[in-house]
């Protein structure tokens, strides 16, 4: 291993050449790669539209952009199919689901509705990649805009559109040691002001205020109030169910074991992720958390749900879901029943981020 | 081995001085020194005389290595929770346990490579640590592959202790490689190398990720196929014995695990491990740093994953300078003034409101800190230690403080509980300020006199 080599510390002639062999064979294995990857990608984009039903001729792009985006009965998404409106925001009627789908010329990674307005996380790639949040009209016309500092995680908008919730994730440089963590940060769109992140809220535990260092927030979702949000807060090790008051600016514990928390229409329920015991992989079940008795009920389906949950009306949940194997960059939405009975059933192929756009306030 | 320079110091450790000190009219006085040219040119040239052929291999390993594990980093949180369903929490927990698993390790790679006087060897087995961290990575993520929780976990373990493994032996060879005069360039330039890899690897991640929507597994791939080629620079490249051009003890003179501790027999060089355990004591995370930024201002939010950069692009242009100013002036000193850079970023989050000029400040000083700090300590340690026993010492001085960080960061996180961050903060700064009080006799002691 260690025999001297020529030249007073210079490699040889033959350490040389192998050198020069071990950089073409990595070269080659890489590039080898890239080409399956880049033919991967062209055969999901051929499969991804048979399994998605028809699709609108020229639809796609923003030429084809319908006049509005709004309207009862639709649902919204981000489209996952592999061509050219892949990441575009998409909807299709909810009693055709299977039908045509129009695509808007949005490109955003979460996206939620309500009546009058969306909301649009977003990543602007360039050799500085830079996140951003926007509020956009029935028009599809960016009204407002707010930076936020990582990958696009969850996006909520209160029913009648006044409050917006934006969870991302803050990636540490591992170098410098930076933890890795979620941000959630809120904000009045009728004022335009950011309300601040999560973490600067009081928090109380069991009735007693608690200052954690470690303290991460994720996942909210609006009451019909304007005034009351739920949301998920990670400390210690323990994940909490929480019930948060804008106009005190505090927290106050409900439950543990609730991630990505989603408020029933009728404000009487909460749709969620339940982590799963078992292996380090994260496993989540759908489950169903009555608000006035505490109850959980898990849903039918089995599979490992990782989404914010979204509400078609009171008896119905849907949910995103990754493809196994070669396709999980194709998402499809499924639905089921919210009583945990009956069998998950697709709603639409290739849509993730599913929003339908609910009734306003009646205030 | 003296290759005593006609424009430098013969003093292998210049004498440290107070925080205070000035560098200049005093420290001109000293010697019988040609007056020279400051400037790019000049600087260029001491470069290349200082770093020879195996300095610029071990940067060339280090920067592919920092490369291809910054792709993974830059990628990995997202991947983790987006296709594996992570928790941000796990991330968290899997990545800091590690930590104490990496102290005990690089005792021993220390230890092993003075034994046998084969730091190259250990060296390679520590960078090809990385190259598994890859592969386990790939396995998880190409399709039909293993199920990947565990692999992930594996995987960060893996790189963890390749590192622990590698750092002592890979500076012990610096070094080696160094007259005794040029070591803080040398540590400059290696860092700067080691810095620029670091740069590049996210960069080169989000290019492949934009071409390939998705396409994990290839960053994943690509990232090993650097790795491998980083490993055979070092394995195919670099001579073993011009390295470590050390007699090998026949037999050790204590028996292992003490003998790994034989370095600290030498006073001088005990002081400087004390030194750097207090000064130690003083460092936050820098994750806790950017957090704290990234609430003063919009632009700290928008350009928030760019913070860490601006810092490591601060670090890479001044490794190299500040490298040869510990060589003229002082190591001792320029150790002090980095950890006063590190108090005043302290300071500045302390400034309600610091906006924009406050931000490239604070990154500025971070950048300035690393720079006068990481290079220059391992350079003021491989000046006292023989040859025969560096590797042990280098890995001694990177537990203390490694030790010293743990024991900060958890009285941080205690002190936020109780009162908040701004009193975390102003007990950081206060501790810091005794720090570098204390520290400036125990490196005067480790500067005293010459060995022999």
């Amino acid at each position: 291993m260690a025999e001297p080599a020529a030249g007073g510390g210079r490699p040889g002639r033959g350490r040389l050449v192998a050198f020069g062999v071990v950089v073409l064979l990595a070269a080659a294995a890489a590039t080898g790669y890239g080409v399956h990857v880049s033919r991967r990608a062209a055969r999901d984009r051929a499969t991804s539209r048979a399994d998605g039903g028809r699709t609108e001729a020229g639809s796609a792009g923003r030429n084809g952009a319908p006049a509005s985006l709004f309207g009862p009965g639709r649902l919204v998404f981000r489209d996952t199919a592999h061509d050219a409106s892949y990441g575009q925001v998409a909807t299709v009627a909810l009693d055709d689901p299977a039908g045509p789908r129009t695509v808007t010329g949005l490109t955003c990674d979460r996206v939620d509705v309500t009546a009058t307005v969306g909301l649009c996380l977003t990543a602007d790639n360039g050799i500085i990649t830079t996140y951003r949040a926007y509020l956009f009209d029935a028009n599809l016309r960016p009204r407002q805009s707010f930076s936020v500092s990582g990958a696009p995680s969850r996006a909520r908008l209160s029913a009648d559109g006044r409050y917006a919730a934006v969870t991302v994730f803050v990636t540490g440089h591992g170098y410098a040691g930076a933890a890795f963590s979620t941000a959630t940060t809120l904000y009045d769109t009728r004022r335009g002001v950011g309300l601040g992140n999560l973490e600067s809220f009081a928090i109380y535990r069991a009735g007693r205020r608690i200052r954690p260092a470690d303290a991460n927030f994720w996942g909210v979702t609006f009451a019909a109030d304007d005034t009351t949000f739920y949301a998920t807060l990670a400390t210690g090790g323990t994940t909490y169910l929480v019930r948060g008051d804008l106009t005190t600016r505090t927290v106050r514990t409900l439950t543990t074991n609730v991630e990505c928390p989603s408020l029933s229409p009728d404000g009487t329920r909460i749709a969620f992720k339940q982590r799963v015991a078992g292996p380090a992989t994260g496993r989540w079940r759908a489950t169903v958390l009555d608000l006035a008795t505490l109850r959980r009920t898990p849903l039918a389906d089995p599979r490992s749900v990782d989404d914010q949950i979204a509400w078609p009306d009171n008896r119905t949940v849907a949910y995103g879901l990754p493809r196994s194997g070669d396709a999980t960059a194709v998402v499809d939405t499924w639905t089921e029943p919210a009583d945990g009975s009956g069998h998950p059933r697709l709603l639409v192929a290739a849509a993730a981020s599913p929003a339908f756009e609910r009734p306003a306030s009646p205030r | 081995m003296y290759a005593t320079l006609r424009d430098r110091p013969d003093r292998t450790v210049p004498r440290p001085a107070a925080p205070g000190e000035g560098s200049g009219p005093g420290a001109g006085s000293r010697g019988r020194r040609r007056p020279r040219r400051p400037g790019l040119r000049s600087g260029l040239r001491a470069v290349r005389a200082a770093a020879g052929p195996t300095v610029l291999l071990l940067g060339l390993t280090s920067l592919l290595t920092d490369l291809s594990t910054e792709m993974v980093n830059a990628v990995l949180p997202v991947y983790l929770v987006a296709t594996l369903g992570f928790t941000a929490l796990q991330y968290g927990l899997v990545n800091g346990l590690y930590q104490g698993v990496t102290a005990v390790v690089r005792l021993a790679g220390g230890y092993a490579s003075d034994r046998w006087g084969r730091h190259r060897d250990v060296a390679v087995v520590g960078y090809a640590m990385s190259v598994f961290a890859r592969l386990g990575l790939v396995l998880g993520a190409v399709p039909g592959g293993l199920p990947g929780g565990g692999l992930v976990s594996g995987s960060l373990a893996a790189d963890r202790i390749g590192k622990g493994i590698r750092t002592a032996p890979r500076d012990a060879m610096l070094a080696a490689a160094a007259a005794p005069a040029d070591l803080g360039l040398v540590f400059g330039v290696h860092r700067a190398m080691d810095t620029g890899g670091a740069l590049l690897g996210p960069f080169a991640a989000f290019v492949l990720l934009a071409a390939f929507p998705q396409a994990y597994d290839l960053v994943f791939v690509v990232s090993a196929a650097v790795a491998v080629v980083a490993v055979a620079a070092l394995a195919l490249l670099v001579d073993a014995d011009a390295v470590a051009p050390v007699p090998r003890p026949r037999r050790p003179d204590r028996p292992p695990p003490r003998a790994a501790f034989t370095p600290l027999r030498d006073r001088r060089f005990a002081a400087l491990v004390a030194a750097g355990f207090v000064l130690s004591l003083a460092m936050v995370g820098d994750g806790f740093v950017y957090l704290r930024l990234r609430d003063t201002s919009a632009l700290a939010t928008t350009y928030f994953p760019l913070l860490a950069a601006g810092t490591a692009a601060v670090y890479l242009l001044l490794a190299v300078p500040v490298g040869r100013l510990a060589d003229r002036h002082g190591r001792g000193r320029v150790l002090l003034t980095g950890y006063g850079c590190l108090l005043a970023v302290y300071g500045l989050l302390l400034v309600p409101r610091t906006g924009t000029g406050g931000i490239v400040a604070a990154l500025a000083l971070l950048g300035a800190f690393y720079a006068a700090t990481d290079g220059v300590l391992a350079a003021a340690a491989s000046a006292l230690l023989a040859p025969v026993t560096r590797t042990s010492g280098l890995a001694l001085l990177a537990t203390a403080a490694a030790i010293g960080q743990l024991i900060a960061s958890a009285g941080f996180g205690l002190l936020w509980t109780v009162g908040g961050a701004a009193l975390a903060l102003r007990a950081t700064v206060g501790s810091g300020v005794v720090a570098l009080v204390v520290a400036v006799p125990l490196l005067r002691f480790a500067a005293r006199a010459d060995r022999g």
